[in-house]
């Protein structure tokens, strides 16, 4: 009952805030002319919207001020295409429970909202919230997070679609690198992670009246740490609400985490699917899966299928055989056409888009139907609804995040996936129709060896960067952070210890400026770093393009149909002492006027990947801006001048020193630094000459282990420049200590000398 | 098993009571040990080799957390956090880290277990038949004595059925009785009679090719003649003498003998007991002594069985 109290008088309160401003405004606005906006919209708007009182309104008010004929936010008339598209939301599932839903998140301050892929959660529960919430009344707005950039991006679209508003406008968009929202921005839908950093700016995140976090069982580990921090912020902030939103029906956990919040769910449009085992498990499931979607393709009625892999290279290597594969089927068997279309992350968004293509017609008229099949990653399973499914064909692997503390590498790894995962896929089958689903697993594996859920990502990762954010946002006690599920102790403790060697952190575990300073910037710790120093190695321009191209994805591309041509390509940028450098000459070529005349043309021509080098371009932009703003000086060593790739070098080092390796003896093996890992350059690498020490981006875990993206660095400089984690007292016996003695006896002689001198 | 082979493993090269070398070792030996050691280090390693000692190296790693010395370890102190704390507030939060686990080709899900339980499996199934097999050696063993007693049995049988019918032969004799050779085979005592039977069929064998001879003689080309010295065969094919036709078939005909097949169809050992029996208890002979006693005391005898006479 108190809890009902608390919000009456807040809503009287907020009413009495609007009346208020409504006031001043008609006051203000005849005699101040700055004010004059004001006065427009507000009697735009008011004409639906005015007898609305905040948290007290109801659907059929809703409904009303929806059907027009003025848009009751713009105060604009109403498309055609408007209407056409309200019929279509008003069939959703999620609209026939608008009171129900209005009741309690009025009454409630936390709301858990379930509603399976479908239901149209994601683009009608923040509309319904607005209706009720009217966050431009008090200059406030309401978000949605989405895991995804793509998600975020294109639900955003829709959304303003339906609200027939202009993007960017009243509904807008935020993700990493790009803002698209504007001063009359009511809804923003953004990644979980670009909340989180906003939180580090604005603890109590004031800007907005409803968060809403979507597609919470995906459980990201910004969406975890976000849960743990608007645990505590909604205690400080009475007004702020919260809503939780998962598509899976075990959100009784969510439940549980944030007091017994209610739970409402949303049943989603789905059909029955029928479950298929194989009677053995499978000797090699790429091949089991290729035979059962042409057995699929050959013998099942009309629908199509989707077949989950792990990867690019498995998943386009698999194309090209269904493809070959099913020719044959149609000219000897009568089957049907079948269009294969990849899906996967990296793919180009053209492409991404070809999958909701309809399947072909038959080859003749009258003859057996076409279909589609599309084969993905797991990026199909919950983010990405295709209709027309009726046939999944699931072998039970993904690829999946794995970090390690005790070893320190973060790798992607073909796991197999959880029993909910297997679920998931399942119901894609049941979009449109009954489907079937084909499980290359016995009944048996299924239910002995899937774990129950997939480990969400807090367990799966460094958390270096987190708690750099989480000191940032004031969070103080990591330790009895409440997270949903805490990660293992060891991969705090990992964390602190990289950020102290970082200097990040200092010996109590407070931030330092230079921690405060790297929080600024979306990077890993360690990228920031290298980015904050860099002026000290004169080269923050070549630091800054170089950080760019870390963070995007693989700008070298290598088709499968012609490796050795790409390889040539690549050679024509090397750089012996390694892939650093190599990249920072792909960019520097690609920003050359002959580049820039087609530079989608020339990224073509050079087997390079011209949505990643203009990725690149865009962050870099954005980090500019940053170091800009915390007058972070932007210099280069002249190019002629013999020390500019070294300067480049050391401050790569200065980044990086805890990702270095030695080689072993005159092998091709190397040893990582203080981990003892043997490890082998990556194939990929350009790095042709003997180099003892070497640093590395990424530890790759295989059947082999890899380090991946290269450069040789001189140990003197790791002595120089690290001298707190190379603090040769502290490393284990062995060749690597040895190594570095003798350096440092070599470094102590040629001062002597020098001394002397 | 394992165990037992230890136990007496004979292929063991450790001689316990060999001599002790020197303790201190020589100024040469020192210098092999170093040639030896140097060449070990110089020497590449396999590409198996290597990859063993790098997963090796990795699982070690993988199963050593990291200890207390660590600088983050002193800053979770710091907010009360002891060795086997787990993070955060809810009770079931976890204490390591998630295993790491590579998978190794494209085999699908259940197919290292699958492969574990075949393994198991044929592990179970190998213990099984190795003790299995040891039982058939014992079995074997066992059946071959069983083999040979028998044998030994069967000849035992024999030597006291000769006996038993000699004697009964003699008492005929003395009673003035029919010799046994005209004696009808039913009227034999069934635990000999296999014996007369054996020699009548033997006889009768003879007879046979006697019979055979005779024909392939008459068939020899003669310039006598033919009407008269027809042989039987076609007698009976020109249906003028039909008479050795039956008869043939009458000796061919084996007269049936119930008592006989059933005393034949006991295991040896009950005809061999039965028939000793017997000789005590007509003729106070015992096999095994070789004698016939002059009493039903048959004193000196230690009992029936040859085992008696052991």
């Amino acid at each position: 009952m108190a809890t009902k109290r608390e919000h009456t008088e807040e809503s009287t309160s907020a009413t009495k805030r609007v009346k208020m401003e409504n006031g001043n405004g008609k006051l203000d606005s005849a005699n101040n002319p700055y004010l004059a906006h004001w006065n427009d919209d507000k009697t735009a708007s008011a004409d639906a919207l005015a007898d609305f009182r905040r948290h007290a309104t109801t659907a059929e008010q809703a409904s009303a001020a929806e059907d027009g004929p003025l848009n009751p936010f713009t105060g604009r008339s109403l498309s055609n295409r408007y209407m056409g598209i309200l019929k279509k939301r008003r069939e959703l599932p999620v609209h026939k429970q608008r009171d129900e839903f209005l009741k309690l998140y009025q009454e409630n301050q936390i709301l858990v909202f379930v509603g399976e892929t479908g239901s149209g959660k994601t683009t009608q529960i923040p509309q319904f919230v607005l209706f009720d919430d009217m966050p431009h009344k008090s200059a406030q707005m309401v978000a949605c997070t989405q895991p995804r950039r793509v998600a975020a991006m294109s639900v955003a679209q829709r959304v303003a679609e339906e609200m027939d508003v202009e993007l960017g406008e009243e509904v807008g968009y935020s993700i990493r690198f790009e803002d698209k929202t504007g001063p009359n921005t009511m809804l923003k839908y953004m990644t979980d992670g670009m909340l989180l950093r906003e939180a580090m700016h604005d603890n109590n995140l004031t800007r907005y009246s409803t968060i809403i976090l979507d597609e919470a069982h995906e459980r990201t580990l910004a969406t975890d740490i976000l849960m743990g921090l608007l645990k505590e912020v909604v205690l400080r902030r009475k007004d702020l609400k919260l809503i939780i939103m998962s598509a899976t029906l075990d959100a009784t956990k969510f439940q549980k985490y944030f007091h017994n919040a209610p739970l409402l769910a949303v049943p989603g449009r789905t059909h029955p699917v029928e479950i298929f085992y194989t009677p053995a498990p499978e000797r090699d499931y790429v091949e089991a899966a290729l035979r059962t979607v042409l057995q699929i393709h050959a013998t099942e009625d009309e629908g199509d299928i989707l077949l989950f892999l792990t990867g690019e290279e498995e998943i386009e290597d698999a194309c090209r055989k269904i493809n070959l594969e099913a020719q044959d089927l149609i000219r000897e068997g009568g089957a049907g056409p079948l269009v294969v279309y990849p899906l996967y992350g990296t793919l180009p968004p053209a492409q991404q888009q070809k999958i909701f293509s309809p399947a072909p017609p038959p080859t003749q008229p009258g003859g057996r139907p076409g279909r589609k099949c599309i084969v993905s990653t797991n990026i199909a399973e919950t983010s990405l609804t295709i209709d027309g499914i009726v046939y999944v064909v699931d072998p039970g692997f993904s690829k999946q995040k794995v970090y390690n503390p005790r070893i320190r590498v973060e790798s992607l790894l073909v796991s197999p996936i959880s029993k909910a995962s297997a679920q998931q896929r399942a119901g894609r089958a049941g979009r449109t129709r009954p489907g079937k689903c084909f499980r290359l697993y016995t009944e048996e594996a299924f239910k002995k060896e899937l774990i129950e859920q997939t480990y969400p990502e807090v367990l799966r990762s460094n958390l270096a960067s987190t708690v750099l954010e989480l000191k940032k946002l004031g969070v103080e006690d990591l330790v009895h952070f409440d997270l949903m599920d805490p990660p293992a102790p060891e991969t705090l403790m990992r964390a602190l210890e990289e950020l102290n060697y970082l200097a990040c952190l200092d010996d109590e575990g407070e931030l330092t400026t230079l921690g405060s300073l790297a929080s600024q910037f979306p990077l890993d710790p360690a990228l920031a770093v290298m980015l904050i120093v860099s002026p000290e190695f004169y080269c923050s321009n070549e630091i800054l393009s170089l950080t760019a191209l870390l963070s995007v994805p693989q700008i070298f591309v290598r088709p499968a149909n012609n490796r050795k041509r790409a390889d040539e390509m690549k050679d024509l940028f090397a750089h012996p002492d390694g892939d650093h450098l190599t990249m920072l000459n792909v960019y520097h070529a690609f920003k050359s006027e002959e580049a820039q005349a087609n530079p989608k043309q020339w990224c073509h021509d050079h087997f390079l990947s011209y949505r990643a080098l203009q990725q690149a371009d865009n962050v870099r932009m954005q980090l500019k801006r940053i170091m800009e703003r915390e007058e972070l000086e932007l210099m280069s060593t002249p190019f002629d001048n013999k020390k500019y790739y070294e300067n480049i070098r050391r401050a790569l080092v200065a980044g990086f020193f805890m990702q270095v390796a030695k080689r072993e003896g005159n092998g091709k093996t190397y040893t990582t630094v203080k981990d003892d890992q043997s490890v082998l350059l990556h194939p990929s690498t350009v790095l042709g000459q003997d180099s003892e020490w070497v640093v590395y981006n990424e530890f790759v875990l295989t059947t082999k282990n890899y380090i991946r993206t290269v450069t040789s660095v001189k140990p003197e400089w790791l002595l120089d420049i690290a001298p707190n984690y190379y603090d040769i007292q502290s490393f284990k016996k062995g060749e690597i200590k040895t190594a570095l003695q003798r350096v440092a006896t070599k470094v102590q002689r040629k001062e002597a000398e020098k001394g002397k001198r | 098993m394992t165990q037992s082979d230890e136990e007496d493993d004979y292929m063991n090269m450790v001689f316990e009571d060999a001599p002790k070398g020197p303790t201190h070792e020589t100024a040469l030996q020192r210098a092999a040990r170093k040639r030896k050691e140097g060449e070990a280090r110089a020497r590449q390693k396999t590409k198996a080799e290597r990859e063993a000692e790098a997963e090796e190296a990795r699982e070690t790693a993988l199963a050593t957390a990291l200890p207390e010395t660590n600088k983050g370890f002193k800053m979770m102190a710091k907010f009360g956090f002891k060795q086997g704390d787990t993070l955060g507030k809810s009770e079931n939060a976890r204490k390591e880290p998630i295993q790491v686990s590579i998978k190794e080709g494209r085999s699908g899900i259940g197919v290292e277990s699958e492969k574990k339980r075949k393994l198991r499996e044929a592990w179970d199934e190998a213990a099984r038949a190795a003790k299995r097999s040891k039982e058939e050696e014992g079995d074997y063993l066992e059946e071959r004595k069983q083999h040979l007693k028998e044998k030994k049995m069967e000849r035992d049988l024999d030597s006291a059925q000769r006996t038993a019918e000699r004697l009964s032969g003699q008492e005929d004799e003395d009673k003035g009785g029919q010799p046994k050779e005209e004696k009808q085979l039913k009227d034999v005592n069934v635990l000999w009679r296999i014996r007369a039977r054996r020699r009548e069929e033997k006889q009768r064998d003879l007879q046979q090719k006697k019979e055979l001879d005779n024909s392939l003689t008459s068939r020899l080309p003669t310039l006598a003649n033919d009407e008269d010295e027809e042989d039987d065969d076609s007698k009976v094919a020109l249906g003028r003498d039909l008479n050795p036709f039956y008869t043939s078939l009458e000796t061919e005909l084996e007269p049936e003998d119930p008592e006989l097949a059933d005393f034949e169809g006991l295991p040896v050992a009950e005809r061999l007991h039965e028939v000793l029996v017997f000789l005590r208890e007509k003729y106070k002979y015992c096999l095994y002594c070789g004698y016939q006693y002059p009493d039903a005391a048959m004193e000196g005898c230690p009992g029936l069985t040859e085992e008696d006479h052991d």
